[in-house]
């Protein structure tokens, strides 16, 4: 599954359009389960999402164009996570947000018959961030990374690599 | 008083089997043997007498199910357990659900997990599920869900009534903590009726407890209330600890107490940002959520994780805690009295916020029994019940704390005791590192894999939200035969529908923010 575009595209236009919805994502707010939280906890004092432009936390998915699937996704909750995703205006992306959203994480046994084991089998997922819950530096990595998709290039020089 | 409640029981309700039980080994005082005809009078006569229904479960031995019943009273520890036996092919029970409004929704759970029919149930619809399952969940043997039963799910039909609407609060919704839904019937802005609707963070806990080892279970708890890691932590391992007997060192027991206690003021700081902001105020949790990273900074020292923990472990802990962890504590304590005061003048004094919280959302004392409540839900009506005083755990026999309690029970009152609470907790960490010995930080000789001596056991702790159970049937294997959580916030929310009828919408959001709610352990 692919990320629907515009369907009207300038070339360069369409970058320096996309430089700005990089840099001012607008996520909806939905929070399921423990990694809610952490994703509160970013965007509070300390590690304060703001910095990056992604603060503006919308109740309606019509003014969002970044949903982050904090948790685990029932089956109950599916089609409602479904529509929600259809309600945001594209360009629109998603970042699947700990180990539940990523496969149905510490949840998937022989014989469970409630949760869905991957949003992506629900929806287009840009970035993983794994973790049970992932650490608040572990999302704002996932956003660089989805900034880093959406234009081209990387805000900051990674991290070295330790191991 | 148990003799005197069997004696009057036996004398009140004929063809019962009543008698006394260890406590120290089941952690019940006295078991009750009911049949169908006579379970409404034994409910009635606890109804009568004030107990509360704290749990109601089902348990599947295959040859038959086995409904459990826990009633406790509120101001006398006196747990007593009921049971009735039902048939495994189309079971059916009397429901109690008239006397007890708590048991309207277990009743109609243990409907939908094993198939139990209750006559004169008068909403029996799922509760949880989604539509299209198979098979009875928890049923031991896979056992299909009737044609005739799958009608039932849907348990939301908006019928076309002149004047009303309806609004669906949730499953996206800022105010709602997480996936709650709750259907209301509005009549202009005021709710003529609201039903929660639940299930949509169902995580099948109690399930996967059955294919798991004592031990493999150890980290569910923790996602069970993730607010609250810790304690429900403890709760799990006390209760296996006590079902195995293994005895716990003192510094260990010493060291669970503090960092619960953290862990409670941590729980409760993340619900002092969420109220104001569900009535419109984002400031206070900014500064909460300040002092709770503190606490995150000292718990993932020694536990290694922010938020779902899993310190301890059967017979002590994982790791012994060192003295930057005792600094940092210190220091912690005394920010926090600091902090307080601006969160008085902040919060505590502000008109709006008082206007906004004072009055609206009153429970009734004497309603309080018949949806078993706990925590500072119950405690703001005025109930000093707090299972730190009456069932001591830990070492809180051992330190020195009051209850808060309210007068009225409204908004207000429940906003006031969980800010006394926060302080209370500062007292006992402060008591609890004075006191802390030295010594083994856990238990020698405990082994790998569990395997507890046959029967059962309740044992409960009292959680950030109230009195949080685990009823465990073991059958000598080392993996429960049955595990059941008790949790508070089901039964707190069930208040919800009484305290929202005929108020405006925003006071009824305002009621739900007090209850600091947390969705999946409601749904588990």
């Amino acid at each position: 599954m692919e990320t629907q575009g515009p369907i009207i595209r300038f070339a360069v236009l369409d970058k320096v359009l996309d430089l700005a919805r990089a840099n001012s994502l607008w996520p909806v707010t939905f929070g399921l389960a423990c990694c809610a939280i952490e994703m509160m906890c970013t965007s509070m004092a300390r590690f304060d999402l703001a910095r990056f432009g992604a603060e503006v936390f919308r109740p309606s998915p019509r003014q969002a164009d970044l949903m982050m699937v904090t948790g685990t996704v029932t089956r109950k909750m599916a089609p409602s996570l479904v529509t929600l995703y259809e309600q945001m205006p594209s360009p629109k992306w998603v970042i699947a947000v700990g180990n539940c959203a990523i496969s149905g994480g510490p949840f998937v046994f022989k014989g469970q018959y409630n949760i869905v084991e991957g949003v992506d089998k629900l929806i287009p997922v840009d970035v993983y961030v794994p973790g049970c819950p992932p650490r608040p530096e572990g999302l704002l990595e996932g956003l660089m990374k989805l900034e880093e998709k959406i234009t081209g290039t990387r805000r900051f020089p990674k991290a070295e690599e330790k191991w | 008083m148990v003799t005197g409640i069997i004696q009057d029981l036996k004398k009140a309700v004929a063809g019962i089997e009543a008698s006394e039980v260890s406590y120290e080994q089941n952690g019940y005082h006295a078991a009750v043997v009911t049949q169908k005809g006579s379970l409404v009078s034994v409910a009635e006569f606890f109804n009568g007498r004030v107990f509360y229904l704290a749990d109601l479960c089902c348990v599947d031995y295959v040859d038959y199910l086995e409904l459990v019943y826990f009633f406790n009273h509120h101001k006398t520890l006196c747990r007593i357990k009921v049971t009735l036996k039902v048939e495994p092919e189309k079971p059916t029970a009397p429901t109690i659900s008239h006397i007890y409004n708590i048991a309207h929704w277990y009743e109609r759970e243990i409907h939908e997990f094993f198939g139990v029919y209750f006559e004169g149930h008068p909403n029996l619809t799922y509760l949880f599920l989604h539509e299209g399952i198979e098979y009875y969940p928890l049923r031991k043997k896979p056992t299909p869900v009737p044609e005739d039963a799958k009608k039932l799910l849907n348990s939301f039909n908006p019928e076309g009534e002149e004047d009303t609407f309806f609004v669906n609060l949730g499953p996206q919704h800022p105010s709602t903590h997480g996936v709650l839904r709750v259907v209301v019937k509005m009549d202009g802005e005021y709710i003529l009726s609201a039903e929660p609707v639940l299930g949509y963070l169902h995580r099948m806990h109690e399930k996967m407890a059955e294919n798991r080892s004592y031990l493999q279970f150890l980290p569910n708890p923790a996602r069970i209330d993730y607010p609250g890691a810790l304690l429900l932590n403890l709760a799990h391992v006390t209760t296996i600890e006590k079902l195995c007997g293994i005895e716990v060192p003192e510094r260990a027991q010493y060291i669970r107490t503090i960092t619960c206690e953290l862990n409670r003021i941590a729980s409760h700081l993340l619900w002092f940002g969420a109220f104001p902001a569900d009535l419109g105020a984002l400031t206070p949790f900014l500064y909460a959520f300040d002092d709770r990273e503190q606490i995150l900074d000292i718990l993932e020292n020694i536990t290694g994780s922010r938020l779902t923990y899993c310190y301890f472990r059967f017979g002590g802990l994982y790791n012994d805690i060192d003295d930057t962890f005792i600094e940092m504590t210190k220091k912690f304590v005394k920010r926090m009295r600091e902090r307080f005061k601006i969160y008085d003048e902040l919060v505590t004094g502000n008109v709006i916020f008082v206007n906004r919280a004072k009055g609206t959302g009153i429970l009734e004392q004497d309603q309080v029994h018949k949806y078993g409540c706990s925590g500072p839900i119950i405690r703001s009506t005025g109930m000093p019940f707090d299972i730190r005083k009456t069932e001591p755990y830990a070492v809180y026999d051992q330190v020195d704390f009051e209850i808060p309690t309210g007068t009225v029970g409204d908004n207000m009152d429940r906003y006031n005791v969980r800010m006394a609470e926060m302080e209370m907790s500062l007292r006992i960490v402060e008591q609890a590192i004075a006191k802390l010995p030295s010594g083994p930080f856990k238990a020698e000789k405990v082994p790998k894999k569990l395997k507890p001596p046959k029967g059962d056991i309740y044992h409960a702790v009292e959680s950030s939200r109230g009195e949080t159970g685990v009823y465990i049937v073991s059958d000598e294997s080392d993996t429960p035969y049955r595990m059941r959580w008790r949790v508070p916030s089901y039964s707190n929310l069930m208040t919800f529908p009484a305290l929202a009828r005929g108020t405006l919408i925003a006071d009824a959001i305002a009621t739900l923010g007090s209850y600091d709610i947390v969705v999946p352990e409601i749904d588990r």
